[in-house]
């Protein structure tokens, strides 16, 4: 059975839609600024990729909504909106009698990859911890009078699944996946298998995180893992990563159910892979075997040879051995003949759960304008990484498939194919 | 054909016990394991009592400690309950198969820890603001180990280093479903070839001051401190609220055929996966049973089997007025008439509600039920709950009978229910031969 693309939303500090992000990128416009949402003087790094301009009430039009969401819950459910409203969702449903209607919501799936790791949001305990000056008796007796009374609620990851659910009236089978960098990736490959099974007609898979916070900087900073400005993919003189924020976001469907509703078709998704190195919590190995067979289980799930992929979205995230291993890998997979690669954290940022899933509607619109962005911030390639096929220029893809690639904490990878239908 | 899938390895910790065989000894007992809390003074919160694992020091370490430094209270827990469930399977990774060995984990929303929040407060936020700059400073925030403690991949990432594990790997977190919501998946990534073996679970810790002040402010944690051991009593027409439990449980799977080869003990059949959303309210659970009522008829659909198969519920049954009555509607409307003849227990009656790690320990007690052809008591029922009369109970003392097909509900904050379905494994390979024969 085919899947098919009928919806992409997404939004980071370089845009509010694939559209506008593949615009910057193309325009070699980097988001990435000094840190504009706490202050960050005599910081040892300074640089983010913020949104600007954050306004969630009108992100998700619905002020009330906002006393029980977080800033990555916003965007989320914001790229899951458009992505539902661009595949024409909310009209086909509302036109649905009852019968027909609950059958629709109850073959609609949801799957989520949502960030963990916030910090921030325990900070709303520190009045009541001011207060009470270590007396946990005191801590106890006065949570009532000082916590929201929601505060767990706006805690919870799957915020956004459980929202984009009521939102939509969404009844079929979800998943909220928390597993650091490849969270949106794997949703979009477990959303995707949900309708390979039959559990469901269609699914939106999103993906978000806004881990742009004081402490989960200064922590990547300590473990080495940020740039001191830009971020340089597969540059010589690279030297880390940048931290993102924002969302990504597919309306996927069984190519019968997209029919039946005479739906736009943006792609198809062709397969995907999941491989881990597990060799500990920030250990990757400088051979690339779990990136390697990652691609190498999209490709086999998609019955495809590397020979068919036209370009490539690369993880590339900027730090010296994650790029470093991530060229090994499509070495090893691609050898002589690799498409061009492109990737494009040097102006979204890092957006860590977000990254992949957005990374996926950002290939699929550049793929769908039949051109691999060029890296704008890559000058020299790293020696370490020769014969990886990137530029500072844009390329021309060879074929319409497109293949991204995604890597987290834990040495885990995930890569999707789709294809690309013309814009 | 589906890809069958056995359960081949069980491993738990948890307040009723610090491995399956005493876990699975309580709760036959039916002695709730309710008490006036340890883990910190909560004598100032509204309700001081919990379900804690005890003896954590005595818990087996991994061969290499080092590791400990990576994880968390939960991480222990994880640690020890999959060592179990790896060693009861009898089956390990090598170095030809690790690729094809997965490793699928709920993991808890809790990730910093209660003394490290209080160390960042006291530096960079003595009057209860945040000042960035003081952040600097400050020795949590500049511990590396701190931040990988907090990661939500760090117990997943522990798992596999410590087995050797280099397949197909995730944590999900759908709250109270979260455990249920991992075996699942690693039910679905065999079935599609994607690994041939999981060590599957669930692992989380929320006796903590912020994990229970949570529950506290939402009033759904039990307020009875005087009577910790009733204070969970799912189905009672007296029950106000859960006991908050913590710990882990771990099964390892593999694909059906493989087991047998190897001439595997297995438990039971993973027979079907349920997963529905049901989009009504946050917290709520709608009257009616909607949501959990399409997870189980998509288990048992998953399953092959039919409503009248199923001897055994293990209920979500946390205790809570509203999920019980919703979940014995829905055990109604999936069963019809024949709900009577379905018996039902919550386990968290003794052991409390163990919220991401819920239904990996109740998974491992549905494989320990149909093994043992024991069904575990629900503890503290007295006077059931007329909304619930329906359900056939197992009251007071455990009930003999074999099991063909057990379910287990694990239902969560924000809509996400999760319905396992087990087959015993006698009843799977009758089918197995039937099919061969065909």
């Amino acid at each position: 059975m085919r899947i098919v693309v009928t919806g992409a939303g997404a939004i980071c500090a370089a845009g509010a839609s694939p559209a506008r992000i593949v615009d910057a990128a193309l325009e070699g416009r980097s988001a990435i600024a000094e840190v504009a949402s706490f202050d960050v003087a005599g910081w040892p790094r300074r640089y983010a990729a913020e949104v600007a301009d954050y306004n969630a009430a009108k992100l998700v039009g619905d002020r009330k909504l906002l006393k029980l969401i977080r800033r990555s819950d916003v965007f989320g459910i914001y790229a899951a909106d458009r992505a539902i409203e661009e595949a024409g969702i909310p009209a086909f449903r509302d036109a649905l009698e009852d019968d027909a209607a609950t059958a629709f919501a109850e073959g609609t799936g949801c799957y989520v990859g949502s960030g963990g790791g916030a910090f921030n949001v325990n900070y709303d305990y520190f009045p009541l911890m001011a207060e009470s000056r270590g007396d946990m008796e005191a801590f106890g007796r006065e949570l009532a009078s000082t916590v929201n009374p929601m505060w767990l609620l706006r805690t919870l990851p799957n915020n956004v699944l459980c929202h984009v659910g009521i939102r939509h009236g969404i009844k079929g089978p979800n998943a909220c996946i928390t597993n650091h960098t490849t969270s949106g990736m794997l949703a979009v490959i477990e959303g995707a298998e949900a309708i390979r099974d039959g559990e469901a007609e269609r699914v939106v898979a999103a993906g978000h995180d806004a881990p742009i916070e004081p402490q989960t900087l200064l922590y990547y900073h300590l473990c080495g893992l940020m740039a001191e400005r830009d971020l340089r993919p597969f540059d010589a003189a690279r030297d880390g990563s940048v931290l993102g924020e924002g969302a990504g976001a597919l309306m996927l469907e069984s190519e019968d159910s997209a029919a039946a509703r005479g739906a736009r078709v943006l792609g198809e998704y062709l397969g995907g892979g999941d491989a881990a190195e597990g060799e500990g919590l920030l250990a990757l190995r400088e051979d690339g075997d779990g990136p390697a067979r990652a691609i190498e289980a999209a490709l086999g799930d998609a019955k495809l040879n590397a020979a068919d992929v036209g370009m490539i979205v690369a993880h590339g995230n900027g730090t010296p051995l994650s790029d470093r291993s991530e060229a090994a890998a499509l070495a090893r997979v691609f050898g002589a003949s690799m498409p061009p690669v492109t990737a494009f954290k040097w102006t979204t940022g890092h957006p860590l759960a977000a990254s992949g899933i957005l990374d996926v509607t950002l290939g699929l619109e550049a793929a769908r304008r039949r051109v691999a962005p060029g890296v704008a911030t890559l000058a020299r390639l790293d020696p370490a990484c020769a014969g990886l096929a990137v530029s500072s220029s844009a390329a021309a893809p060879r074929t319409d498939v497109v293949l991204i690639v995604c890597r987290g904490f834990g040495g885990t990878n995930a890569a999707v194919l789709l294809r690309a239908m013309p814009a | 054909m589906k890809r069958r899938v056995a359960i081949t390895g069980l491993g738990a910790v948890t307040p009723a016990g610090n491995d399956v065989a005493a876990t699975w000894a309580r709760l036959l007992e039916g002695r709730g394991c309710g008490a006036p809390i340890t883990n910190f003074d909560a004598r100032g919160f509204s309700t001081r009592i919990a379900a804690e694992v005890r003896d954590v020091d005595a818990l087996p370490l991994p061969p290499d400690r080092k590791l400990l430094k990576f994880g968390n209270r939960s991480h222990r827990f994880a640690l020890a309950a999959a060592e179990e469930a790896m060693r009861d399977a009898g089956v390990g990774p090598s170095d030809a198969d690790r690729h094809r060995w997965g490793c699928v984990v709920g993991t808890g929303m809790m990730t910093v820890s209660f003394d490290e929040l209080a160390s960042v407060q006291r530096e960079a936020a003595p009057e209860g603001e945040l000042d960035p700059g003081k952040v600097l400073a400050e020795a949590t925030a500049n511990d590396p180990m701190a931040f990988c403690r907090s990661q939500s991949t760090a117990g997943v990432a522990l798992l596999m280093r410590r087995f050797g594990i280099a397949g197909y790997a995730s944590s999900v977190h759908t709250a109270c479903a979260s455990g249920g919501q991992a075996i699942g998946t690693a039910l679905r990534v065999i079935r599609r070839g994607a690994a041939d073996r999981v060590l599957a679970g669930g692992f989380d810790s929320m006796v903590s001051p912020v994990g229970l002040a949570g529950f506290c402010l939402l009033s759904a944690v039990s307020p009875d401190n005087d009577a910790p051991e009733r204070a969970s009593r799912p189905f009672d027409a007296t029950r106000n609220g859960f006991l908050l439990g913590e710990g882990a449980g771990f099964v390892v799977l593999e694909a059906w055929e493989s087991a047998v080869r190897r001439g595997a003990r297995i438990y039971a059949e993973l027979a079907g996966d349920g997963n529905s959303l049901s989009s009504y309210r946050i917290t709520d659970s709608h009257p009616s049973g909607d949501g959990p009522i399409q997870a189980m008829q998509r288990a048992l659909r998953d399953a092959g089997a039919a409503p009248a198969d199923v001897d055994y519920l293990n209920a979500h049954g946390t205790s809570t007025p509203m999920n019980d009555r919703s979940e014995a509607a829905a055990a109604k409307v999936v069963f019809g008439e024949g709900v009577g003849r379905v018996a039902v227990s919550s386990t968290k009656s003794v052991m409390g509600h163990l919220i991401a790690a819920a239904g990996a320990v109740e998974a491992v007690v549905c494989a320990k039920a149909i093994e043992t052809s024991t069904l575990p008591v629900n503890a503290n029922l007295r006077d059931i709950d007329p909304d619930c009369a329906h359900l056939d109970v197992v009251r007071d003392v455990p009930r003999s009978q074999r099991v063909r097909v057990a379910l287990s509900n694990s239902l969560g904050f924000g809509g996400s229910n999760s319905c396992l379905a087990f087959r015993h494994p006698d009843e799977t390979a009758a089918i197995v031969t039937r099919e061969g024969g065909r």
